[in-house]
């Protein structure tokens, strides 16, 4: 039983395409699995093409019980449940101030569903604000995709300078490279000084066609085109990732 | 018990599926998977291990699929053995499928049950946005050695999307599919078939008795179940499928021989004295061979309990007690199948059937009045022999207060079910906690008693030799401290079942003055 935050405080690093192939791996290995889509912008839920329900926002996450309970759906793959992202997200912090313990809420709203689920994974928006901290807290792991370029560098220092002004362990942030372009000389010289510093998964994830596509045919990669390179990247990656929670 | 959930129904022979689909095809899209087709071979254990457990395993060749009834999804397909006869969980390739079966099976094998052809589709059924929002299962089930052919819809909601199937099973209802079935109903109909269907066997002894009935009239119920299930395990017992056969085989002859001896002047004199002699005849012909299954079972445990280096020599000692099975065995069949014990067994059955030219003088007497008496002298008996057992009670006296306990579990179980359910069921239980203690006691005495005859006949000279004696040595050190550490526990092992207030129930629903149930 385990919570993994995807995460990056930047955008388009391939966070949803992480979160959706993962989840996908994860129940594909009888592991039951809940895939959260945090983002408003509901990418996660578009690729597996899950609407929100009408009745379902950012309040009603922020209940818990049955009011997520009613509104999860099922994938169409086996052992797999989602529960989509609303628009209404866009103003949880709003919701989220009102709550008692407000940096905590979402642990407590997951706690619950650590019952039915072996294994919870969360796919961020990126920004950094209270929702940020409450996913902090409710993650075991912060898995944070980056793309080895300056900027992603600058976003990862801005991620463990949060973690320790709200006092919370460095050692949860789990990274490894996306989009990696291997003729890129800038790629492959960040990633070895950034390998020199940081717990830095040994799964890479390459820029792939395959990947970006998923938009086309709005299924986890690793469902749709079993054999490619970017499946078999997930696979290694999402192998490493058990290794580190031990399953 | 498998239920494999509701939304099934047989398809009317008059719709045909594209019908069927074509009135679903105004409100979904569809995604149909691949037709498949195969004849399987559902396999289970005698007992109906996995079905008890609500799970399905068939296998088409050497590939197995297991299912069971909290999910509508395969729950593990492997490749695995082929069935043409007994399997065993070790038989299948290390994997998720050995691991699920190991606990269950135990040390049953599982065997062919049903053949069923079966074929069909799986239909996604998708909303506009081409998500999966139920699906649709249309399988044709034809048993192989039945008549009918049977043609099943089956649906299958998902998380949700719950008004979705409800629109689903609205369409299916006005299309005219309307019969509920069981989705089993071809596993269940090849059973038939082949003589069974599901929990037709159970090892446990569960008769109905009726408190009016005559003494002899309900002894001749018991002893008649018990007759089936000797007769229904000895084909097990002579294919040598697994050890539970003649395990169960020899509980029921046991059960007999206790009935014969607990249970007196119910059948004529004569009848008693010659079947107990039979019975008793047929439980030391069984013994040699279950004797040897103990060993052969306790074989890891045995291994596990000696340091690497002494297990080798222990791995010969198994080996000599597998050959000695296999002799064993071979004699046990021949003697089984001897003519003068199937006649003995039809013999037995006229026996209970007829009427008694002289009855014995309790043969009318009812049941109820009879059976707290018998119960009450055994309970008395138990708790004599229990209350001196300490630490120090020689290992003979140990094990006949073991088999005073069983007298007295047969004699609750025979006339259970002319008491309040729950009391007895908590009796038991309590009389089983005391019995389990003195059964590995025993179990360990015989082992050691085994060991020491082993060591004793085992020719000086050889390396081979020397290290097996190093082995049993070994074994029997630690088979022994175990049965003192036993011996600790018995005091408050009787200590739990003889207290004031089992004594006290004990005499309250056994003792003279019970009102008529």
């Amino acid at each position: 039983m385990s919570i993994i935050a995807v995460y990056n405080i930047k955008g388009g690093v391939g966070k949803t395409a992480t979160s959706v192939n993962l989840a996908y791996l994860s129940a594909r290995q009888h592991g039951k699995t809940l895939l959260l889509d945090m983002d408003p912008q509901g990418s996660a839920s578009y690729y597996f093409r899950i609407r929100a329900p009408k009745k379902f926002g950012a309040k009603k996450l922020l209940k818990g019980g049955r009011h997520i309970e009613e509104n999860i759906k099922g994938t169409d793959y086996p052992g797999l449940d989602m529960l989509p992202a609303d628009f209404s997200y866009r103003n949880i912090d709003l919701a989220l101030d009102e709550c008692k313990k407000s940096h905590k809420r979402l642990s407590k709203v997951l706690a619950p569903l650590l019952e039915e689920y072996d294994r919870i994974i969360l796919d961020c928006p990126p920004n950094l604000t209270l929702l940020s901290e409450n996913i902090f807290y409710a993650a075991d792991y912060i898995l944070a995709p980056v793309i080895p370029t300056t900027l992603s560098l600058l976003s990862l220092e801005q991620l463990f300078a949060f973690l320790d002004e709200i006092g919370l362990d460095r050692d949860k942030v789990v990274i490894f490279f996306s989009m990696v372009e291997k003729r890129k000389k800038m790629h492959t010289e960040m990633m070895q000084s950034l390998r020199e510093d940081n717990r830095v998964l040994r799964s890479v994830i390459p820029y792939s066609a395959d990947i970006e596509r998923m938009g086309i045919y709005r299924q986890p990669v690793a469902a749709a085109l079993p054999a490619s390179a970017a499946t078999a990247a997930y696979e290694n990656l999402w192998h490493e990732i058990q290794e580190l929670l031990a399953i | 018990m498998v239920h494999f959930g509701p939304d099934t129904w047989l398809l009317p022979d008059s719709l045909p599926v594209e019908g069927l689909l074509a009135a679903l095809a105004a409100d979904f899209g569809f995604d149909t998977a691949p037709e498949y087709e195969a004849t399987v071979v559902y396999a289970d254990t005698f007992d109906w291990r996995l079905y008890q457990q609500g799970y399905l395993l068939h296998c088409h060749d050497n590939c197995w699929t297991l299912y069971h009834e909290d999910n509508s999804e395969v729950t593990v397909q492997q490749g695995g053995p082929e069935l043409h006869a007994a399997c065993f969980a070790r038989d299948f390739p290390p994997g998720r499928l050995r691991e699920l079966l190991a606990p269950v099976l135990s040390v049953r094998c599982l065997l062919p049950l049903a053949a069923v052809h079966l074929h069909g589709r799986q239909i996604r059924l998708l909303n506009r946005d081409e998500k999966t929002v139920a699906r649709i299962v249309v399988e044709t089930q034809e048993p192989v050695d039945g008549e009918r052919c049977y043609r099943l819809v089956r649906l299958f909601g998902l998380r949700g999307y719950g008004n979705e199937l409800e629109a689903v099973r609205g369409i299916l209802a006005t299309a005219g599919v309307t019969e509920p079935v069981s989705p089993l109903v071809g596993f269940e109909e090849g059973c038939r078939a082949k003589g069974r269907s599901p929990l037709d066997y159970s090892p446990k002894f569960s008769l109905e008795l009726n408190g009016g009935e005559t003494a002899r009239d309900a002894m001749a119920r018991i002893y008649q179940f018990l007759l089936e299930t000797i007769i229904r395990n000895m084909p097990g017992v002579l294919a040598d499928y697994d050890p539970e056969f003649l395990h169960d085989l020899r509980v029921a002859i046991r059960r007999t021989r206790s009935g014969l001896s607990l249970v007196k002047r119910v059948l004529p004199a004569p009848v008693a004295d010659r079947f107990g002699r039979v019975f008793g005849r047929l439980g030391a012909l069984t013994g040699p061979t279950r004797d040897l299954d103990v060993y052969l079972l306790a074989r890891e445990d045995c291994l596990g309990r000696l340091p690497p280096s002494l297990r080798p020599g222990l791995e010969d000692y198994f080996a000599g007690l597998s050959r000695k099975r296999q002799a064993e065995q071979k004699k046990l069949v021949r003697a089984l199948r001897a003519k003068k014990n199937k006649a003995v067994f039809a013999a037995w059955q006229r026996a209970l059937k007829r009427r008694d030219r002289q009855p014995a003088d309790l043969a009318d007497l009812p049941v109820r009045d009879l059976a707290g008496r018998i119960i009450l002298k055994r309970f008395k008996r138990v708790s004599r022999d229990g209350r001196v057992l300490d630490a120090a009670t020689p290992d003979t006296e140990v094990h006949r207060l073991r088999i005073q306990c069983k007298k007295l579990r047969y004699a609750m179980e025979f006339f259970g079910s002319l008491y309040p359910k729950q009391e007895m069921q908590g009796l038991i239980r309590h009389l089983k906690k005391l019995q389990d203690i003195l059964g590995s006691f025993n179990d360990l005495s015989v082992q050691q008693e085994m060991l020491r005859q082993t060591l004793k006949s085992l020719p000086a000279g050889s390396r081979r030799n020397l290290d097996q004696a190093a082995a049993l040595g070994g074994l029997l050190q630690s088979l022994f401290r175990e049965q003192q550490e036993l011996r600790i526990h018995f005091t408050e092992a009787f200590a739990q079942f003889g207290d004031q207030e089992t004594s006290a129930l004990f005499h309250e629903l056994f003792g003279k003055r019970q009102e008529p149930a």
